[in-house]
């Protein structure tokens, strides 16, 4: 079935909206469950980096708030990878309801959650940690592109592969759990030591991460060199993800 | 223009009726096979994995390769057809390629229009949503704006004829309030084409009643009809036509009663 892009649109914009309320229907602290977890994971983290580990960055709240929502949006939204086929397979198997564009509102639902939670990030790091509103916030946009497409990308081929093998699903948390300690989350990437730097820039969340962190946290303009070179990954991540996808979605409703 | 008529008639008039073009059918499918990649490919354990993989030796197939083959079908305007034949046999895969939800492996399909479909029990539902947002998540399926899914909810309503149910999560409902919900969203949003498998077969007699007046005024318009039925009674006054699946290869094809007839006479030699 052909779509009109409007209609496209339409779909996909009714799948977000169904999504959220969804999510929040008969719940009634709503959205505030959505802030609370990661408020609560970044109080653990602080907690334990701060006055155990005694990471030596000043401000170390304000750190932890400029990455650790990325980081939640993409863990999210991978870890939904796996569900998000199976779980309509009663859709997509009676009506033509194409799975990019299931996968695409998963995403998307997310990031709203995401642009909310980082409102709120923007006005304490102004308030509390910069005083004032520094110019490198307007980078934030480009790198809300950067995060989706990269999240995207490997959605889509995340989502094509545990169609078929179902061992993703349990691989998937150990995956993300060294990706978690693999990315500058709870760190700054400036701590990794020289000689581990090559392998390092080859998580692209390491380079999405970092360049956030020179945003929000430091208040300058990140790096173009890195800002490049994670642009460049994330492109042929999301086109690896999108060809993997493309080559084996007519046989996804017959199998999930 | 076609050799035929010209060798017919030279010369047209001005006065005669202008030559009315045959209508495009609603639906041709060309040698269409579909054949179901697990069937195919599947390899159940890693020893298959190995031989297959590895010693590049082919690996005995138990399951049917093929769940349609080589399928010519054509449908015209307004026609109603009835796919008959045993669980198994390939008329649901006819209907999913149909609705663009299935692939053909091989085979070219043409389906012309909007296509209704009601497939499945409660499948096309979302469970955890009620049925006025299931309308909804429907509409923005078909491509109809929110505004006009909205302007023909009252109508589906008014069909389904759910009460207060209608805004329940569709879980807790019974399956015959499930297929009524899907009928009535099917008929309801102008399709040109309907697909629809045994489905009515849950509803109460008093809905069944309904969805046969609903189907006659359907066709009466105009609307072509491929309904899957196990039931062939009473299917002949809205599909004259009728194809018999076995094995995914069809066994015969013709008037309603005459299908019928063969179809019931080689399902009693089985059972």
């Amino acid at each position: 079935m052909r779509r009109s892009p409007a209609a496209w649109r339409g779909l996909v914009l009714h799948l977000v909206l169904r999504h959220l309320r969804v999510k929040y229907q008969r719940s009634v602290l709503g959205f505030l469950w959505t802030l609370l977890n990661p408020l609560l994971t970044i109080g653990v983290l602080f907690a334990v980096f701060r006055y155990v580990v005694r990471i030596q960055v000043p401000d170390y709240w304000a750190f932890l708030l400029s990455g650790y929502f990325v980081w939640s949006f993409a863990q999210q939204t991978l870890t939904a990878a796996t569900t998000v086929l199976p779980e309509h397979a009663h859709l997509t198997r009676n009506l033509p309801l194409p799975g990019e564009a299931l996968i695409l509102a998963t995403a998307l639902s997310r990031l709203v959650e995401f642009l909310a939670e980082m409102l709120m990030v923007l006005v304490l790091l102004a308030v509390f940690h910069h005083h004032g509103v520094p110019a490198s916030f307007l980078c934030l946009p480009v790198l809300v592109v950067l995060q989706l497409a990269l999240v995207l990308g490997l959605t889509l081929a995340i989502a094509t592969a545990s169609t078929f093998f179902h061992d993703i699903q349990h691989a998937m948390p150990i995956g993300l759990m060294i990706l978690f300690y693999a990315s500058p989350v709870f760190y700054p990437a400036a701590l990794v030591p020289e000689i581990a730097r090559p392998l390092y820039a080859l998580n692209p969340f390491a380079g999405l991460l970092t360049l956030y962190h020179s945003a929000l946290f430091e208040g300058r303009a990140p790096d173009p060199g890195l800002a490049a070179a994670t642009a460049a990954a994330t492109a042929l991540i999301a086109w690896i993800g999108y060809g993997t996808f493309r080559r084996y979605r007519a046989l996804l409703p017959e199998i999930v | 223009m076609a050799p035929s008529a010209a060798t017919v008639r030279s010369f047209p008039r001005l006065s005669d009726p202008a030559p009315v073009p045959e209508p495009l059918p609603a639906i041709v499918c060309t040698g269409v096979t579909k054949s179901f990649y697990w069937y195919a490919h599947r390899t159940t354990s890693l020893r298959e994995l190995f031989r297959r993989h590895l010693l590049r030796r082919p690996i005995h197939v138990r399951h049917p390769r093929f769940s349609l083959c080589g399928l010519d079908l054509r449908i015209a305007v307004g026609e109603g057809v009835a796919l008959l034949g045993s669980n198994g046999s390939g008329k649901s895969t006819v209907l999913r390629l149909l609705a663009g939800i299935y692939q053909p492996t091989a085979g070219t399909i043409q389906v012309r229009g909007r296509v209704g479909t009601v497939l499945e029990l409660g499948a096309g539902f979302h469970l955890e949503l009620t049925g006025e947002e299931n309308l909804a998540l429907y509409g923005a399926m078909l491509g109809l704006g929110g505004r006009e899914m909205a302007a023909r909810t009252p109508e589906i309503l008014a069909f389904a004829d759910l009460g207060d149910f209608i805004s329940m999560p569709v879980k807790y409902w019974s399956s015959g309030m499930q297929a009524r919900l899907a009928f009535a969203t099917a008929v309801c949003v102008d399709p040109d084409i309907l697909l629809i498998d045994e489905v009515l077969a849950v509803g109460d007699q008093a809905f069944r009643e309904r969805c046969f007046e609903r189907l006659r005024s359907f066709k009466a318009q105009g609307g072509t009809l491929v309904a899957v039925t196990h039931d062939p009674a009473g299917i002949e006054e809205l599909c004259p036509r009728a194809v018999w699946l076995e094995a995914g290869e069809v066994r015969g094809e013709g008037p309603t009663p005459e299908v019928v007839a063969d179809y019931l006479r080689h399902a009693g030699q089985e059972g």
